[in-house]
């Protein structure tokens, strides 16, 4: 319920500004207590009316002879103690495109706390600001802060939103929003509830109509985001809030952040699953998204060699989770039918439990999914019939499953997990050989043949310590094969809800990450992707992010090319028609000069491999030292 | 995996067929080299899966395994949902499009003899020795 006082005390705060610019000394006629369409700014005389003070000084600001503003000491900006409160949450980074329904909150950020923990990272689009985040969050371990606009930022971000959703990857986001909005412009910048059009992917939102509301949300919203299954949370923390000056004594406690502990499986559970793999003739483990961090990797290595059964991470939706260099990895080979499978965070195994159930053999799902509430979004898949669930953290569950596995091997048991191992180890030898065979075809050939150019890639960084901060863009085969994941924050995983347009924004974030820890950041986008947000070329210059972007550039949506193809085909109506409205050609675009006019160096179009070596060579001498580089690939389509 | 599933058994169909063929596979194709090209590349777009040169997509098409009828005959009713039915396209332009598939090339040269795969290889030994 908006009131006539919360009227004026927003009006006053903007009206303020005129009479510090000097232009605005309130007439006989203005000063005059009449009654007015609430659309008009109030005079001096209606806020002494109301407030008892004159204008200027209730909206925080004295008046000056020569008209100049000098900051009261008596009173701070409201938005200074919501810094306080965020700066609690370790934000070192803040990604933003620019809007007045946070300006309070942006003064703060970088006259308060001098753009440091966190630092402002500008973008040239909302969606650009959030998959930033959700690209970073993945690399760091934590989230990044985003803010955007009311209405209009938070649409154009609900995009990335979505997919950081999908990928059950945790984000901070704050909307600025007007909760009285005056002009033409702020009105339609302002809702009833903004929240609701994007509850059905956050984890949580609230609108933060108190200080003492904003430090306990804000706490609350950062654990909710980090408890697994994790998600994006938003605040919507109106200008009007932000703005007002609060005194010394009026200034809330920032409260203590809780330390979070995930939820792990109930150990008699663990300790069927236990007996189930160690029982099984042909265990299979199939984690997805499970390790976040160095432990969860070691703790599926420990598992793996521990049963020496062949763990396969899948393709899309999938993170790092396992060496894919190492013998296990993979799924055994053709042969191999698992009798036992146990998934770990996999959203859909409905196909997977069927077909086991049909030919008896048993699925368990250990999984936060199970943990989930949300229902509008049908990302949770389909109903699986698995034999047994886990609701719990995967990767919080491993030490203990870990250690039930060890209490029941014996020596035999032993013996034949080793014999199994050899016997998929050379399966994943053969299947390694097998793809690499199928590399070398076209290897010469122009437009360059995708081997070739992970090839090259993968030859001109070996020796560093790299990360691949791009999502799969249909290549994933072919970078695990060529390129040795060792370590668990190689792959960053993809965009969660299959959009595009996460990738270029996406892996700048990631990269930010890295190269705070001496990572060597590359991504590989494809031209799609790319021309949804090319304005983060200009962000990755701007604020100087050491990354490769290397476009596979095949100038088309090619999964739509095919899909085209099909539908025309089994219409009998001609498949001669599939490049309209799929294809990015004519004229074609150079991604080279393209990055050069956001400042960023970048080499191409490259279409005879002989070049690619001088060319990433080049560029990654350029990321080395710090700075973004791009180079432009003429590659087959797949 | 559905559709690397898919695509495999495309090309166990694609060998088999060419196996039932026999000798005949090595028949000197009818068609148009140069028209199956512009067909191949401009018209119906069959780089999309499988590569500019037929051979860095996946079926790879080079070498072609299947004599001209059982090509033609596969594009009109292929057995699996992810190749797209050529029913209503003129049998000339398929009959061109195989003449211009049979004439490509193999550009293979072997695995060890190409440095970084032949890297790649010795890498992921070491690695897998050393992960044993």
């Amino acid at each position: 319920m908006v009131g006539r006082r919360d009227f004026f005390k927003g009006a006053a705060a903007g009206a303020a500004g005129l009479v510090v610019g000097g232009s605005a000394a309130p007439t006989e006629t203005e000063a005059a207590v009449v009654p007015r369409p609430s659309v008009l700014p109030p005079t001096e005389a209606d806020v002494q009316a109301e407030f008892g003070l004159p204008r200027a000084e209730a909206s925080g600001v004295a008046l000056q002879q020569e008209g100049t503003a000098q900051v009261t000491t008596e009173s701070e900006p409201a938005s200074d103690f919501m810094v306080d409160v965020l700066k609690k949450l370790d934000f070192e980074y803040a990604a933003i495109n620019p809007g007045s329904a946070f300006v309070g909150l942006h003064e703060s950020f970088i006259t308060y706390t001098g753009n440091k923990n966190p630092e402002l990272l500008t973008c040239l689009h909302e969606e650009a600001a959030i998959a930033m985040s959700h690209g970073y969050a993945k690399a760091a371990g934590k989230p990044m802060l985003a803010m955007v606009h009311g209405v209009v930022g938070l649409l154009h971000g609900s995009m990335a939103l979505f997919q950081a959703w999908a990928d059950r990857v945790p984000l901070f986001l704050i909307v600025g929003m007007h909760r009285n909005p005056t002009g033409i412009v702020n009105l339609p910048h302002s809702a009833q509830d903004l929240g609701i059009i994007v509850r059905d992917f956050v984890k949580f939102d609230d609108e933060t109509t108190t200080l003492e509301r904003f430090a306990e949300s804000a706490m609350r919203a950062y654990e909710i985001a980090m408890t697994p299954p994790r998600g994006p949370v938003m605040l919507v923390v109106p200008t009007e809030l932000q703005e007002e000056r609060i005194s010394r004594r009026e200034r809330p406690r920032v409260p203590e952040l809780a330390r979070l502990s995930p939820p792990v499986g109930d150990p008699n559970a663990v300790r069927e699953v236990a007996r189930m793999l160690v029982n099984a003739e042909t265990p299979l483990l199939m984690p997805r998204k499970v390790a976040r961090t160095q432990q969860g990797w070691d703790a599926m290595i420990e598992l793996g060699e521990l049963l020496q059964c062949p763990v396969d991470p899948g393709g899309y939706g999938s993170w790092q989770n396992f060496p894919t260099w190492h013998p296990l990895w993979g799924n055994g080979g053709s042969a191999y039918r698992p009798d036992v499978t146990v998934a770990m965070e996999m959203n859909d195994m409905s196909q997977l439990a069927r077909n086991a159930r049909a030919q008896g053999r048993k699925t368990i799902s250990i999984s936060c999914e199970h943990l989930f509430g949300h229902s509008n979004i049908h990302d949770y898949g389909r109903y699986a019939e698995v034999d047994l669930i886990i609701a719990a953290d995967a990767e919080a569950t491993l030490p203990t499953l870990i250690e039930e596995v060890k209490k029941l091997v014996t020596a035999d048991k032993r013996r034949a997990f080793e014999e199994r191992g050899t016997r998929v180890a050379a399966a994943h030898r053969d299947a390694h050989a097998r793809f690499i065979d199928t590399t070398r075809y076209g290897w010469d050939a122009s437009p360059i043949s995708v081997p070739r150019m992970i090839g090259e890639l993968s030859e001109q960084i070996k020796n560093d310590d790299w990360a691949l901060v791009s999502g799969s863009q249909f290549t994933i085969e072919t970078q695990r094969r060529l390129m040795n994941f060792d370590r668990h924050y190689r792959y960053n995983g993809d965009n969660g809800g299959f959009g595009v347009g996460y990738d270029t924004p996406a892996s700048m974030g990631a990269a930010l990450a890295h190269s705070k820890r001496g990572r060597l950041p590359i991504a590989i986008v494809g031209d799609g992707d790319l021309n949804f947000s090319p304005g983060s070329l200009w962000t990755a210059a701007h604020h100087h992010i050491p990354l490769l972007y290397v476009v596979h550039n095949n100038r088309a949506y090619h999964a739509e090319v095919m899909i085209v193809q099909r539908m025309s085909g089994n219409r009998g109506r001609g498949s001669g028609h599939a490049h309209v409205g799929t294809t990015i050609s004519d004229p074609n675009i150079n991604y080279s000069q393209m990055a050069k006019g956001y400042g960023m160096y970048a080499e191409g179009p490259i279409e005879n491999p002989k070049d690619l070596a001088g060319a990433f060579s080049r560029a990654l001498e350029r990321v080395r030292k710090g700075e973004p580089a791009l180079v432009d690939v003429i590659a087959q389509p797949r | 995996m559905a559709k690397h599933f898919i695509v495999l058994i495309a090309v166990a169909v694609m060998t088999a067929t060419a196996s039932a063929q026999g000798p005949s596979s090595a028949a000197r194709p009818s068609g148009d080299t140069a028209r199956g090209k512009q067909l191949f590349e401009k018209t119906y777009r069959c780089y999309a899966c499988h590569g500019f040169d037929g051979q860095t997509g996946s079926p790879r098409l080079v070498p072609m395994p299947m004599t001209e009828q059982a090509f033609v005959a596969f594009l009109r009713k292929p057995p699996r949902e992810a190749m797209p039915k050529f029913v209503d396209v003129p049998e000339q332009d398929l009959v061109d499009v195989y003449a211009y598939v049979k004439s490509i090339p193999v550009a293979a040269p072997p695995a060890d003899s190409i440095p970084i795969l032949k890297d790649v290889l010795q890498r992921r030994s070491q690695t897998t020795q050393r992960a044993r």
